[in-house]
């Protein structure tokens, strides 16, 4: 028996003949295909009971109420909730993507203490207890050196009983050094309180539900301006019942692309064109009679400035409109019929703005009798439910005593705080005034014009204590961090400023259990007062945050939790502001940093629903709805007219070099026909350091390119652009 | 399957014109069987083996002894939700309603309490009736709209006193229930597969069409 | 299934929006993308290959400053019926892998990912730009994987995906509704996310077929029209605008060539 080849050859022939009658290639053909279509390392989400919660949204001030939905304990989805005063069931992208902000990357798990340079994110982690002890420590050592007043703390919001229990902790130590960050609200409650003579917690609430002619100076109505969900849904509304909508601005933003009408004004021209109306309705005897007179003072001195220095030539010279334009626009916003509202505060009115425009814009609206009318702009006195804030106590230990940003008194008394004072302040030479700070729900590294400048003034104070749910610009130069939990895992309730004239009151709720090791900030600051003892400990006389909270809203709690907010459908705004006085003069307005000759062209930033420009980075769901007339890989895409893009020799879809007084950037230009010719528009939101890489050193800070300017009225930063040079790179 | 052994022996190279010089025909032809039963006897009898390894469930459970206990039969423990979906296997909230403590003398139960209840764990049940993460199935199209026995498609679990072992498909990772136990994929019953081909079968003969490719993909 | 059709019409979801609400917020897609674990890169601005099922797209009229218009059209999939509603659709007539079928039950377009094997035909073969290719593997860094909704299976690396007209909550609805001893749903009980997110109210959705939902009479609004309507694909998308060079921008006419609101061609079969 010979064993070759052809043996092996028939073993194999057997073996294949064999295996085609077993069902082995077919079995196997069919679980390699499973296999393949089910790879192991995609996610497999789990099942289990759908619920929905009831909770509230803090990522902007807009005030929205969410339905979270819920599997299992997992939040998988943010939705509007409907039924709400502001979103009835709508919600915007950010709100959308705060999953990724519960279960993201930016959370800050436990207390950390800084353990490198400030600022190198250098980390290492530490207790509650130690945390809470150090910070104790500091303030003890602080106090007992005679230097509470050095104590500082900065909140996103002045309102509500979170940021409320960091002022009321500062007062008793006796510091009246709590300070918020501002925005466009801030100017309007200076210019209520200036021009009707007011004190208080006062707001101005926008009754566009009933108003027949909106005329919006720059303001983003469908941008996110004040409550974005709120404008627009009302916006919406308006258009349907057909009422006017006029957008003065430089470019073709959302809002005047909705509006369909747009009035191009020179840039910083809004508050000479609201003035050269106002002229115009003074000639032509169209004001309201009853509202200049009466109680009203000052109409007199008011309107012969208007006839001395807004004659129709000079508006026209300076707003670059035709003076027919300017005068038919006064008509119109002057007719009884048309139940008109003129409105200010640029683009998302996130920031603060100037005087000038604020109280021109507010003087218009009262020359036609539109303040404290149906339709018209009102003054809102706000929600006063937290008994605690208001005791003598609190006060006592820091009568008399000037803040370090002078805020609320002199030159500056219709304003609470001036955050953006406080760099400068802080720079001037000798030790930081403030000597400790304490951060909570506020960036103001990231959103203080001025970054550089902002930079060193953080660096400069010795202690800094950030309480931030996320690793912010602010607490990456902080000494120590105390997380608070995010907005979906713990109880605050939300008073919104948001130009709403009825009050609204949210309350955020635990819609998930704590997913690291973080704190309330309410329990921190209570915790904190307690472990300093007498008298500050009686002061917090509250088991826990919650505790506070239940008492503090007292038969409003139970209905909150409930149903998520609460809201008073009987009040009746503008009670007890009646006076209203005419200014005789205005501040000038805010000139641009930079030599017009070197720097042709204005530099304006530009706001959109899909780029939030606040405290809060934008989360990963909100990037991908960025177009790439904005951003372009890592790099910021600026908007100009072609004919000016032409002029400088630049090609649409390449890269420039913009030149600003603050700084300069390498950006990518984009054509736009859309855009005033002379002005450069780049997008708000961008900027951000960190480790996060969806978002991180993609673009750059507004705030990097445009100088704060401070207003010679309110003290705010009133700076709304920049001169800049583009030039091909 | 209608080619036999002896077809296929049939097929052997015959009339080599080269006989003396090489491996004679026998050879050859005793090579050819000895392939061709080694690869058979590895497809049908040993493949199946490697294919599948053994799985046990984290203790026993006699679905019989709960049967006769509850007046809902399979429903009254594996539940539709309130919002038409179907709950699958009970959460350890149900079965703690009864199984707060021991109550019989089964050591399965005392596994279940003093490891899981006390310690207000979920049970990891392996599923043998687990479907790719691609598969929606509507329990209540099936059990409420048609009106079909849970048996139709589970078989008699509902009377079994024991858990079976739990025979994991080491390329896809489901169940061997899925393929079906026979490797042929032969059905006897209706529950003898879930694949998409047992579906689309029983759609074909009840609704005329195996119907278009959402209604069973997600 | 073509014997059911006959006798009884199936229905057919379709959307209409309003251009004239939209304020170009970008709700539609971010809640699209939660909705359907719609995963995300680093680096979205490459916009050929981010994945978004919904878009927002900026049309301008093209007219020098300050005559200059905008309009912002969200676009989904516009599940396609072809002539006649047969189900000829661009996409499903192409798939040799029968990885996306047309549903004479719903008119919806479906993709089934895990058929699916990359060819990009589809994509291809679709007037519309309305499917995206995975190039690579999804990621969910940090605990994100926590937020994965499990009605819509997360997609792998080398296949196709688009817009479902969230048929997941189709399917949901119909489960509650089979408990309850139903085959039809309301209106409410069927939304998209981006009909539910829309702040404006620009989107409406319901079965076109049903002249009880808002769709069935706003799509016969003298100013509605679909995208390149003349291809017949017949999209189940309708838009509403009040502005001609809107209308016009929805498809390829020549200068002086007059806007059709209505298709020239009408079905012809069914």
């Amino acid at each position: 028996m010979k064993i070759d080849r052809r043996s092996f050859l028939a073993l194999g022939l057997g073996a294949a003949a064999g295996t085609a009658l077993t069902p082995l290639p077919w079995k196997l053909t069919d679980d390699i295909s499973i296999w393949t279509q089910n790879w192991r390392w995609l996610p497999v989400p789990g099942d289990g009971d759908v619920t929905m919660e009831i909770g509230a949204c803090t990522l902007c001030p807009g005030g929205c109420g969410i339905s979270v939905r819920k599997v299992g304990d997992r939040i998988v989805k943010i939705e509007g909730l409907p039924g709400h005063p502001v979103n009835d069931g709508g919600v915007c992208a950010l709100g959308i993507s705060g999953t990724q902000l519960l279960y993201g990357g930016s959370r800050i798990k436990s207390p950390m203490k800084r353990s490198g340079e400030r600022g190198q994110n250098k980390w290492s982690p530490i207790s509650w207890d130690d945390a809470i002890a150090e910070v104790t420590a500091q303030i003890k050592t602080l106090v007992e050196a005679g230097k509470q007043e050095s104590l500082a703390c900065i909140t996103g919001s002045g309102s509500g009983t979170t940021p409320l229990l960091f002022k009321r902790l500062l007062a008793v130590l006796g510091s009246p050094n709590f300070m918020t960050t501002s925005s466009m609200a801030d100017s309007y409650s200076a210019v209520i309180r200036k021009m009707h003579r007011l004190s208080g917690a006062v707001d101005a609430g926008f009754d566009f539900e009933n108003t027949g002619f909106v005329l919006s100076f720059g303001s983003g109505i469908v941008e996110g301006w004040g409550s974005p969900l709120r404008m627009i849904r009302t916006a919406n509304d308006l258009k349907t019942k057909k009422v006017s909508m006029v957008q003065v601005e430089q470019r073709l933003s959302n809002t005047a692309a909705f509006t369909q009408a747009l009035v191009a004004v020179k840039p910083g021209m809004e508050a000479d064109l609201a003035l050269g109306m106002a002229a115009v309705i003074v000639a032509e005897n169209l004001h309201n009679a009853s509202a200049v007179g009466g109680s009203s003072s000052g109409f007199a001195e008011f309107a012969a400035m208007l006839k001395q220095q807004f004659s129709p030539d000079a508006v026209s010279a300076k707003t670059g409109l035709k003076s027919t334009a300017i005068a038919e626009l006064a008509r119109k916003f002057a007719d009884p019929a048309n139940r008109s509202l003129a409105i200010c505060g640029r683009g998302q009115g996130s920031a603060p703005g100037s005087m000038r425009e604020f109280m021109a814009v507010h003087a218009l609206n009262a020359l036609v009798g539109r303040v404290n009318t149906q339709g018209g702009v009102y003054a809102v006195q706000a929600p006063d439910y937290i008994d605690w804030a208001k005791d003598s106590s609190m006060t006592a230990a820091i009568t008399g005593k000037i803040r370090i940003d002078e805020a609320g008194v002199g030159a500056f008394a219709h304003t609470d705080s001036l955050l953006n004072r406080l760099p400068a302040k802080i720079l001037a030479k000798g030790d930081s005034p403030v000597g400790l700070l304490l951060v909570s729900e506020a960036n103001p590294v990231y959103t203080l014009a001025g970054t550089k400048q902002v930079m060193e003034a953080f660096k400069k104070i010795p202690y800094i204590v950030s309480f931030s749910a996320t690793m912010d610009e602010t607490t990456a130069l902080a000494d120590i961090i105390l997380p608070n939990h995010s907005y979906l895992e713990r109880y605050q309730d939300i008073p919104v400023r948001a130009g709403l004239v009825k009050p609204l009151i949210n309350l955020a709720k635990p819609v998930a259990a704590p997913q690291y090791d973080t704190q309330n900030v309410g329990d921190v600051v209570i915790k904190i007062a307690k472990a300093l003892e007498t008298p500050v400990a009686d002061a917090f006389p509250w088991e826990n945050y919650e505790d506070c909270l239940a008492k503090t809203l007292g038969d409003k709690w139970e209905p909150m939790k409930e149903k998520g907010f609460w809201t008073d459908e009987a009040f009746v705004p503008g009670a007890g502001a009646t006076a209203f006085a005419f200014p005789a003069q205005l501040p000038d307005e805010p000139a641009l940093a930079g030599d017009e000759k070197t720097m042709a062209l204005v530099l304006l930033p530009k706001e959109s629903m899909r780029l939030w420009g606040g405290a809060v980075a934008d989360l990963p769901f909100v990037l991908k709805t960025v177009p790439d007339t904005d951003l372009k890989g890592n790099q910021v895409v600026v908007e100009v007219n072609p004919k000016t893009g032409a002029s400088l020799g630049l090609a649409d879809g390449k890269e420039a070099l913009l030149t600003t007084a603050s700084g300069s950037a390498t950006v990518t230009v984009t054509f736009f026909e859309g855009i005033m010719e002379g002005v450069v528009a780049i997008p708000k939101g961008l900027g951000h350091t960190g480790s996060e890489k969806y978002i991180a050193d993609k673009g750059v800070n507004t705030g990097d390119l445009i100088a704060p300017f401070e207003d010679p009225v309110s003290g705010l930063d009133a700076a709304f652009g920049t001169r800049a040079s583009l030039k091909r790179a | 399957m209608s080619t036999s052994n002896h077809e296929a022996i049939g097929l052997a190279p015959d009339g080599n014109p080269k006989k003396s010089e090489g491996s004679s025909n026998g050879v050859i032809v005793l090579f050819f069987i000895v392939g061709f039963a080694v690869s058979m006897a590895f497809g049908w009898l040993v493949f199946p083996k490697l294919l599948y390894s053994e799985k046990n469930q984290p203790f026993d459970f006699n679905h019989k002894t709960h049967m006769d206990l509850v007046d809902n039969g399979c429903e009254s423990c594996h539940v539709f939700r309130e919002d038409g979906t179907y709950a699958g296997t009970p959460t350890l909230a149900q079965c703690s309603d009864c199984h707060q403590d021991v109550q019989g003398e089964s050591k399965d139960e005392e596994i279940f309490v003093n490891e899981y209840v006390a310690n207000n764990k979920e049970v990891p049940w392996l599923i043998y009736s687990r479907q790719p993460d691609c598969v929606f199935f509507s329990h209540a199209a099936h059990v409420k709209m048609a009106e079909m026995e849970c048996k139709d498609c589970h078989g008699d679990i509902g009377e079994s006193e024991s858990l079976k072992v739990y025979r994991e498909n080491r390329i896809t990772g489901y169940s061997q229930d899925i393929w079906g136990e026979n490797i042929a994929g032969i059905r006897k019953n209706t529950w003898d597969g879930m694949k998409m081909t047992d579906c689309g079968k029983c759609h074909e003969e009840k609704m005329g069409s195996k119907g278009p490719c959402f209604q069973c993909h997600k | 299934m073509e014997k059911e059709t006959e006798h009884k019409p199936g229905k057919k979801y379709g959307m209409v929006i309003d251009l004239d609400k939209c304020t170009g917020c970008g709700s539609c897609m971010a809640a699209c993308m939660a909705e359907n674990n719609v995963p995300c890169k680093d680096d979205e601005s490459n916009k050929l290959t981010s994945i978004t099922w919904i878009r927002v797209y900026r049309l301008t009229n093209k007219k020098p400053f300050p005559e200059t218009e905008i309009c912002y059209l969200p676009k989904p999939c516009m599940h396609c019926g072809g002539v006649g509603d047969q189900g000829h659709s661009p996409c499903v007539s192409v798939c040799p892998a029968t990885a996306t079928d047309y549903d004479h039950g719903t008119g919806i377009v479906s993709q089934i990912y895990t058929r699916c094997f990359g060819c990009r035909y589809c994509m291809a073969a679709c007037p519309y730009h309305a499917r995206f290719f995975n190039w690579w593997d999804p990621i969910w860094p940090a605990d994100l994987k926590k937020s994965l909704s499990p009605n819509v299976s997360p997609r792998m690396r080398g296949v196709v995906e688009k817009c479902s007209f969230c048929f997941h909550r189709y399917q949901l609805a119909m489960e509650k509704a089979y408990v309850e001893g139903r085959r039809d749903l309301e209106e409410v009980e069927y939304q998209t996310a981006c009909t539910q997110a829309c702040p404006s109210g620009a989107i409406t959705f319901g079965d076109l077929n049903n002249p009880d939902h808002a769709v069935a009479t706003m799509k016969d609004d003298p100013n509605a029209f679909r995208l390149l309507e003349r291809l017949q694909t017949n999209p189940k998308v309708y838009y509403i605008s009040s502005r001609e060079w809107v209308r016009r921008a929805g498809d390829n006419y020549l200068k002086n060539e007059p806007t059709n609101s209505k298709p020239r061609v009408t079905a012809h079969h069914g």
